[in-house]
Order: C-alpha cells, then structure tokens, then sequence
C-alpha cells in the first residue's frame, strides 16, 4: 500500500496487557454487582440503625437507593480516575486509549467508554428503553380510560403508573437528542475529537443508567401517588416509593448537569480553526442553548427533592403547613425547574430538526442569526414565566398579571422558529425522504400545541381549564407532536451515519402515517375531554366524557401501533439494512464530510472550515470542509493539505 | 498546521495537570485550550451551585415572610396556646435561635482555607514551588477539618432540631449544604497536598491550583453568604 | 463526493408574465389556502367552544368561553398561514422522482433571510400580543373587582370531599353547594390535609385549596342550573370521586332553601327541588 512510514488507524492501536489498569475489569456486570451490593449494605445497616426512628422506612429506602446508585459507579469504574488524581497518579495515554475502547471490539459498549460515539449509542439504547416504559404505562393508562368505571387497574395503581409514566417521558425527552446527537454528532459537527471531558461524559450515561432502576423500584415501594409533580403535601406523606422517585431525580438532575456542562465546553473551545459562530450549524447552536437552560432547570430540580427527603426522613416542615412550611414553596421551586426544562426539552430537537429541513429543502436556513436569538430569547423568558402554573393556586393573586405578560411575550420568539422553518421551505427544493416527513408533522404539530398554550397563558381562560384534560392535551401536542417528533426526524436524519445502515423507508412511511393520524385522534380526543370540563390524573370520570375518552384511547392505540412499526424498521434496518454512504443526504456539515463509520478520534485530518453548512444553491467550487478518502497518505506526498478537495 | 500522520502512543509527562501531552489523532490539544476548557467548566458548576444557594436563600425568605401558622419561629407559641412540631409533640415556647458563635467560626476558617490555597499559589512562583503548594494545601486541609468538625459540633449544640418549624429546618439545610462543601474540599484538597508532595507541580505549571483556589474561594463565599442570612435574618 | 463539488441549482421558477393574475403567483395560491384555512379556523372558533364547553352559569364562565373564541379566531389566521406556506410547498416545491433516490434534486435558491419580512413578522406577533394582553389584564381586572353584597362561603376540601358553609347563615354546613342567581359568590378556600382544587366547573372560575391558608376567588352568577364541583388537583387515593354537586337558583329559592335547612346536609332531592324550582 504505502511506505513504511504509512500511519496505522488510531483505533488499531495495540495496546499492552495492563494498559486501562482497573477498568480491564470492570463493566456493566460489576458495575451491577456493585450496585446491587452497596445498596444491600447500605439496607442492611439502616435497617439495623435507623428503623426503629419516627421515619425509619424511608431512612432505609433512601439509603438503600443512595447506596444503588454510588455502588454502581464504583462498580463500573466511574470513581478510578479521581481516585487515581487525588492519590497523585495519573492516567497513562495508554490508559485513555483503552478507555476509548480501543482494542475492545463491540464489549466497548458494555463499559464505562469515553469515546462520544460509543456514549452516544448508549444514550440511544437508552432513550429507546425508558420510551418503552413511558409508553406502556401510557397505554395502561389509555386502557383504564376507555370507560368511565374500568376495573383494569385500581386506583393507586393508576396513580402510581401515571406518576412514573410522567417522569420516565420527562427523563426521556429531555435527553433524547442532547443524550444520543449531543454526544455522537456534536463533536464531529464542529470539527473536534471528542468531547471536551470524555471522562465527564461516560460518568453521565452511567448516572442515568443509575437513576432508572429507582425510578422503576417505586411500583414495588407503594407507588408514588402524587403524579410526576410532586407536590406537596401529598407527596412527603407519600408511601416510601417517593424516596425512592427523589433519588432517580438527583441523580438524573447530576447527569443532566454534568452533560450540559460537557456540550457547553466543547462548542466553546473545540471548534475546528474556520469554524466561527457564525458558521456554526444551528443545531449546535440548539444544542449548547438547551444544555445552558438545563444548567438552570438541575439545579433547582435538586433544591426540591433534596428538601423534600429531610421532610420525609428527618422530619423538617419545610412543606408541612401545620408547622411553618407551604406547599407553594414546593411549587415554586418545581416550576422554576419545570417550565425552562420544557425549553431544555424543545429546543434540541426543533434545532436539529431545522437542520433536517434546510437539507430536504436544499436550502440555507432562513435567517439564521434572528433563529439562534430567538432559541436565546426563549431561554432567557422561560426563567421569568413560572408562575403562570400556579396562575389558579392563589399563591400571588397580583402576580398573575405580570406572568401573563411574560408568558405571552414567550409566543414572539417561538413564532420566529415558525418563520425560519417556512422561510426555509419558501422555493425551496423539497426532497420527501423520510425525515422530511417528520419536519411536516411537527409543524402542523406545533402549532396547534403552541396555540392551544395561549389559552393557559390568559389567567381567565386558565382559571376554567387548569388541571383538566386540555392541558394534557396541550403539553403532549408540544412535547410528543412537537419535540418528539423533531426527536424523530433527527434520528431518522442521522440513523445513517451512527448505524452505517439505511432506514426502511418503506415501513417508515407507514409507521409515519400511523403515529401522524394516531396523534391527532388522541390529543383532539383530550382537548374534547379538558373542554367538558373532565380533571387531570382521574382513573374513573363522570360518563358525560366517556365519547370523547373512547376517541382518546382509540388514537392512542393507534400511536402506539405506529411506533411499534417504527421500531420495527429501526432494528430491522439496523440489523439487514443496504449499507449506507458516508453522506447519503448529500449535505455540508462537517459529520457528513467523514467516513462511515466514524473512526476513533473523527478526522484522520483537521478540517478546516471555510463556510457554513447551509451553502445550498450558492457558487462555492467546493464543499465547505473536505477530508481526504480513509486511506492515509504518507508524509510529504502532494495530496495532504487538509480542507482541499482531493 | 495540518498534521498528516497520526500519532499516539506519546510519552507522558510528569506534569501537575495529569494528562499525557500527547493527545493522539490528528489533533494536539495545547496547554492553553486545555486551561480554558477547565476554567469554562467551573465557571458552569459554580454558576449551577450559586442556583442551588440562590434557591435556598429563597427558601429561607420566603417561609420566613409566610410564617405559616406563626411556625417559622414559632413567636406566638405558648403553654396556653402550645402549637406542635413536627412529630405532634407541644410546643409552648419561642424556639430560640442558634447562637452566632460557630456559624462564625467556621465562616472564617473556610475564609483562611481559601487565603491560605490563595497564597499558595502565590507564592509558589518565587519559592519552591512543592514544599509552598505542599505547605498551603496541608493548612488548607487542616483548616477545613477543623471547620467540619466544629460544624459537626454545632449541630450536636442547636438550640432545635429539625422538627421545630420552618426556621429550624432552613438552618439545619444550610448547615448542611455547608457541609457538603467542605467535604468536597476535603477530597479536592488532600489531593492537592499529596499531589503536591510528589511532586507534580514543580515544572512551573500550577494551574490546577489555581483552579483549586478558585474553588475553595467560592466555599468560603457559600459559607459566609448562609452564615451572614442566619445571623441577620433570624 | 464529487457530486457535491459541481453545484446544481435547478431551473428558477418561470417568471410569472408583468401582468400576471395574483391567483397564479405562488403568494396569490398561498393566499387562497391561507382564506380557506382561516374561514374553517375561525368557525371551528364559533362552533366548537360553544357546543364542546359545558353551559356556563357565571359571568368568568361566560368569558372563558368569549376568550377562546376570541383567541381561536385571532390564531386562526396566524396558523392558517404557516399551515399555507407548508402545504403550499409540498404541491409546488416538491421534486418528483427523488423519493427512492440517493441523488438530491437540485439546490434550491439560497435565500439566506429577509430583514423586512422578519421584522413585519416579529412586529405583528408583538400586536397580536399586545391584543391578548389587554384582553386578558382587563378580564382579570374585572373578575378581582370587588362587589357589594356579596355571598361569602367557606369552602373545605379534604381527602375526599368538600364541605361547604354559609357564614352568613349561622355557619350553615353542606356537601352540596346551593347559590343564589344574579349575585357575586366570594369563596373562601382551604384544606384540612393536602393540596386540592376547587373547581365548580360551570362557574368557570377554580382556586387551590391548601392546608393553614385561606384562598379566595369569585364568580358571579347570571343563570340558573345545576353544576358540578370537581377537583382539580391530585390529592390522593380517591382523587377520582372527589367531587360535589351544585346548583344556582333563584334568589327565593335561595332563601326558602337556607331557612329550611338549618345545620342539616342536603340531599340529592333537595338540590333536584330546588334546581327545578327556577
């Protein structure tokens, strides 16, 4: 092939027998043994010390669950590296480089890996799992509902699965793009290596790993009966599984946190030379200003359940009204979290579904910088609009008022996203792939779910359909019709780079056409519901809703059944699927410009970065950054000057 | 600019910052960007921790402003008309608040923590750079063992416990959170001293240290900043 | 690779000719969906709230239902013409063969923005803001206004039924809450355990009822008929069964009803007289 100078593939490398020290050994089996034996340790003291106090189960669960999470991370090798630091060691490159994977094969994925594409997948298995929960219970719910007085479940099981259904979408939809596009597309679409903490970001998938076994242990625990919400006082009288559900929250809030932090820096300092912000791809942009907003939202989330555990286990009133504490301070604090983390959840997916629309319509994103400065306006509103989900809890009736006024300001810069994504159809060359499909279905998705919210934001208005139906309906319009659906035409956008296959668009098309119709019929059938006036989280209802709860069942069986398809494809085209090129969407930002798969480290050169990513229809002689074919060149020979055409 | 080859397997170095030079790949990350990435990344925690206090002064405020059925001291309790705390047990009394003492105490000693890790870094750049880090870290260290110990002991000492209203409990939270960070200070500063005595910071590149003094700078903010709220705000 | 490298752009649009008809420009086709889209928006307004909502028995009812005609009306036309853009896009723009192919159709025009369009955007977004606000602060004015004569009743919600009492009638104490038409009810709203909702649905108005406060809201009623009170925050087991019946009758009604019922609850026949008595 080439002289003996040519370079081997860094992910090629042989690496000696001790290199990675502890971690040779360590991986998701230890990492449950470690789990599983600390969280029995810590049991079996706090039974023996601390059962006998006036709060003596929920000392134990919490410790238990405490116990889960730390062992885990132990177990899988989370704690090797600070250890490591502060003893005065330090990790070897050899080291780093079997953390990589190197050398490992596919039982890389099993592991505590630093490579952002190996995290990446991971977030994305993942993220598939915890929808599958959420949508079971989801449909277990829709079953209940389908008459006014159903014996499928009791009613603190319904309210138990509406609880856990609530948080698992929310731990779902938050991470379901920032989690597995974050992380595997990111770095490569500005040009870097990794991520700027590749150590930070293995530790944030494995914190998640950790959160969800709690999260799923409150069904055994006596289920946690006061809705994802949490409010209190209900819920520090709730049975022991609410210790369990606040350890699943602090520990996902750390990996929140911790995964913001990571995407931040790397958009910050890691961008290839060239790469300007303004040449930035707009979900980049989308990415980084969500990641911030969620640096707000975390901690806030942990304030709240952190006060919330020494309400249930030591007995302080900071809820508990009798004795000096207030259910609004729960509710301030959950909202201060709770509305920009709707944002945290909104913004990726619509960034990168912009992306999708600017390539199928074979055009430049319209108005690029007016679009990131209404992503920043957005963010920057959400933090002042809180209280407008306490509009009805008369907590500050003269501040309702100036929450309205926040609150409908928020519809300016949202309309600005509608103005990008039309101004990008406007003439454009629609190409009708797949993901193209999705782009469609959010924006009729989205609007109504946005309309639908400017009723709530009118305090009058509010003041009838609060805690009913419509609201549901608006937020799973936002959530499900809007994020998850840019959710889904992301995946389908970048499926080819991350699995090398083809999706089936065949049975894409179908599932697409299921789930499309299979939304409206559900979500309409609830705007029916909340109009009639029927209460949120209700497990039996007043007949006189009992057509439009029908409707709302109906569809969502057919939500489901169009998911399933999808899923279908998914793993079918994952497994069988036609190899895909390396840019099959023949498009310009940098994670199209490398090869199929991904090699450890992205780019065998730097790029240099001359353009934006959007340079459709315009003269440019070549692609804004190029990288020569995977075959090394030598040292020397003429073709190797990076950022020019072969 | 451009590097053609792909290189790995590079040497490491014996530098303070504990990352092998060499970064492998078409890449080499300098000195610079790794600094800069470090010092972006606590800037984002702190920011995400100032939240956390935001919120808790927020707590404190707020119940105190509500004093929902007159329970966040408990003013208007008496034996004829006993309120109850959190277990249902009377209470018959104001329930008095903690002395000022210690809150103090440990406020200036996670002062002279960070002055002292401050100096440190200071000074290493005229003298020799392992026994001042060493020396700086080690009193830092003990300094801060000497506030979570006194910590520990204040809340054996309370006037209350956390069944005895709002006020009570805030106090008791921000005890906490107090505790916390010196905890973590422990861990981050036993590390520094160690990794000073063996010596990582002598080729002149102590940035970790600044990025230490950063931190125990912020601790020591915390600290005074709840101390100052339960003093004044009782 | 390559294909990337020679850029096609594909044939520009044909220019329509100098006098072209409006209706055979793109903007003239989109302005036909766009009519269409806001006519069916604007009496899906008209009909839905109206047969879809419960009849309101206060004047904050009636608004409520006059608020969502009025913003359904207002969005119709804001929707309509994203929804016109898009499915405009889909007939015109759409390149027909592409569908299996791994080549794209050629770029589109690179129509990076347009700083007069998106200032008229973000200026008619801030009008129609602007509409809502004053709509909605001078709404919420009127239902604070304080009345004269106004009924005070205590409202209790505890896990899992309201309980409600005429202070202005010797503490008179009920499961049903009975009002009298054409009179501003002021409710004094608390909790005996956790947070509920108070939420007599037909009145259109609804406030929480949290444990050691006292919350307070207002309606006034201007029509006779029975309603429902729900709640509308989930406290519990039996979140599902926590509601009461109530009914708005006429002043005399009102009258004979209190002196007849002393400190005893009401029966479901009590209110079914009542109510039928208007």
């Amino acid at each position: 092939m080439t002289t003996a100078a040519a370079p081997a593939l860094l992910e090629d490398t042989q690496l000696s027998s001790r290199a990675g020290g502890l971690y040779r050994h360590q991986n998701i089996v230890t990492g449950l043994i470690g789990g599983i034996g600390l969280g029995a340790i810590g049991w079996a003291l706090s039974h023996q010390f601390l059962q006998g106090s006036n709060w003596g189960t929920d000392m134990v669960v919490t410790v238990t669950m405490a116990g889960w999470v730390i062992g885990l991370l132990l177990g899988i090798g989370a704690f090797n590296a600070p250890v490591l630091w502060m003893l005065g060691h330090d990790q070897t490159h050899e080291d780093e480089l079997y953390l990589a994977g190197v050398g490992q094969g596919p039982r890389r994925y099993w592991k505590f890996c630093t490579d952002h594409k190996v995290v990446g997948v991971q977030y994305l298995i993942a993220v598939f799992t915890i929808f599958g929960v959420g949508g079971t219970l989801a449909m277990m719910i829709r079953t209940q509902l389908v008459s006014a007085h159903s014996s499928f479940l009791g009613a603190n099981a319904y309210n138990a699965i509406v609880s856990v259904h609530g948080m698992a979408m929310i731990v779902a939809t938050i991470i379901m793009v920032t989690g597995p596009f974050g992380n595997f597309i990111v770095p490569i679409m500005v040009g870097a290596k990794d991520m700027a903490f590749p150590r930070l970001n293995a530790l944030s998938f494995w914190l998640l790993f950790a959160a969800v076994p709690p999260l799923l242990a409150t069904f055994v625990l006596g289920g946690v009966d006061a809705g994802w919400t949490t409010y209190a006082p209900l819920s520090v009288q709730a049975p022991p599984a609410m210790d369990a559900f606040a350890i699943t929250i602090l520990t996902f809030a750390v990996s929140v946190t911790l995964s913001g932090i990571n995407i931040i820096v790397t958009v910050l300092t890691m961008r290839a030379e060239g790469m300007t912000l303004n040449r930035l791809p707009i979900f980049t942009w989308g990415a980084v200003i969500g990641s911030a907003l969620g640096l707000y939202a975390m901690p806030a989330f942990m304030v709240g359940m952190v006060m919330m555990i020494t309400d249930r286990v030591t007995g302080t009133s900071f809820f508990v009204a009798a004795v000096g504490g207030s259910g609004w301070l729960w509710e301030n604090i959950f909202w201060i979290m709770g509305h920009p983390e709707v944002y945290v959840i909104l913004i990726p997916p619509v960034a990168a579904m912009l992306e999708v629309v600017s390539t199928f319509a074979r055009k430049p994103i319209f108005a690029y910088k007016v679009t990131v400065g209404a992503f920043i306006a957005i963010i920057a509103l959400s933090i002042m609009v809180w209280a407008h989900h306490m509009f009805t809890t008369g907590w500050a009736p003269d501040l309702n008022g100036p929450f309205m006024l926040t609150t409908e300001l928020i519809s300016i810069p949202t309309g600005i996203i509608f103005l990008c994504v039309i101004g990008t159809l406007w003439r454009g060359s629609i190409w009708t792939r797949l993901p193209m499909y999705w782009a469609y279905l959010f924006l009729w998705n989205f609007i109504i779910g946005g309309v639908t919210g400017i009723y709530l934001s009118d305090v009058p208005a509010d003041n009838y359909f609060h805690g009913d139906m419509f609201v549901t309906a608006h937020f799973h319009y936002t959530l499900l019709g809007g994020a998850m659906i840019a959710a889904v035409a992301a995946f389908c956008y970048w499926f080819p780079k991350v699995s090398g296959r083809m999706l089936n668009e065949r049975i894409g098309k179908v599932a697409f056409w299921m789930v499309a119709i299979g939304i409206q019929i559900t979500y309409f059938g609830m705007f029916w519901e909340g109009f009639e006036g029927m209460p949120r989280r209700v497990a039996y209802y007043d007949p006189i809703f009992l057509h439009a709860n029908q409707m709302a069942t109906v569809g969502a069986y057919l939500l489901m059944a169009g998911f399933v398809v999808l899923l279908y494809a998914i793993i079918h085209s994952w497994v069988h699927g036609r190899p895909a090129p390396a840019n099959p969407w023949h498009a310009k930002s940098l994670e199209w410009m490398v090869p199929t798969p991904v090699p450890l480290e992205n780019f065998l050169v730097e790029p240099v970065v001359t353009a934006d990513p959007y340079g459709y229809g315009e003269p440019e002689p070549a692609a804004p950054a190029a990288e020569p074919e995977r075959e090394p060149v030598p040292v020397g020979s003429a073709e190797t000057t990076a950022g020019e055409p072969v | 600019m451009t590097t053609t080859t792909i290189e790995h397997g590079g040497t490491l170095e014996p530098e303070g910052d504990g990352h092998g030079v060499v970064e492998g790949g078409g890449h080499h990350e300098t000195r610079a960007q790794r600094h800069l990435k470090e010092r972006i990344a606590l800037w984002l925690l702190v920011g995400g921790d100032a939240l956390f206090l935001l919120l808790e002064l927020f707590t404190w405020f707020y119940l105190r402003a509500l004093n929902t059925n007159g329970m966040w001291r408990g003013a208007a309790c008496t034996k004829a008309n006993a309120c109850t705390d959190g277990l249902g047990n009377p209470i018959t009394s104001e329930i008095p608040k903690a002395g000022i003492t210690y809150t103090l105490v440990i406020a200036a000693l996670t002062v002279v923590a960070a002055l002292l890790v401050w100096w440190a870094e200071v000074s290493a750049q005229r003298q020799s750079p392992r026994r001042i880090i060493s020396a700086g870290a080690g009193f830092a260290l003990l300094t801060v063992l000497v506030a979570v110990v006194v910590q520990c002991y204040q809340f054996g000492q309370l006037p209350f416990t956390t069944i005895d209203g709002a006020y009570a409990s805030s106090f008791i939270f921000f005890m906490g959170t107090t505790l916390a960070h010196l905890g973590l200070l422990v861990f981050i500063l036993t590390g520094l001293w160690v990794r000073a005595r063996r010596g990582k910071y002598d080729g002149g590149h102590w940035f970790q240290v600044g990025i230490i003094r950063f931190f125990t700078a912020w601790c020591a903010i915390v600290t005074c900043v709840l101390a100052a709220t339960v003093i004044l705000f009782a | 690779m390559s294909s990337d490298l020679a850029v096609k752009t594909r044939e520009p649009d044909p220019l329509p000719p100098e006098k072209a008809p409006f209706f055979s420009r793109p903007s003239g086709k989109i302005f036909l969906i766009w009519l269409a889209m806001t006519v069916v928006g604007v009496l899906i307004g008209f009909y839905a709230p109206h047969h879809l909502l419960p009849t309101m028995l206060s004047v904050e009812g009636r608004a409520v239902w006059a608020t969502v005609v009025l913003l359904t009306v207002l969005a119709a036309p804001v929707a309509a013409f994203v929804y016109g853009v898009g499915f405009y896009s889909l007939v015109a723009w759409r390149q027909r063969g592409y569908g299996q192919s791994d080549e794209p159709p050629p770029d589109g025009p690179p129509l990076r923005g347009n700083s007069g369009l998106t200032i008229l955007w973000l200026v008619v977004s801030g009008v129609l803001v602007v509409v809502m606000l004053v709509w909605g602060l001078a709404e919420l004015a009127s239902e604070n206004a304080t009345h004269p004569n106004s009924l005070q009743v205590d409202v209790t919600g505890q896990q899992w039924l309201w309980t409600f009492s005429y202070p202005g009638a010797g503490n008179l104490e009920t499961r049903s809450l009975v009002l009298p038409d054409n009179r501003t009810i002021v409710f004094h709203v608390t909790s005996e355990d956790v947070t509920h909702g108070f939420w007599p649905v037909e009145l259109g108005v609804q406030v929480d009822a949290n444990p050691n406060v006292v919350t307070t809201i207002q309606a006034t009623t201007n029509k006779l008929g029975a309603f429902t009170v729900r709640c509308s925050q989930l406290c519990g087991l039996y979140h599902s069964f926590m509601y009461a019946s109530g009914a708005v009758v006429t002043p005399q009604a009102f009258a004979v009803w209190l002196h007849a019922h002393g400190a005893s609850a009401l029966t479901a026949s009590d209110v079914a007289r009542v109510s039928s008595s208007s």
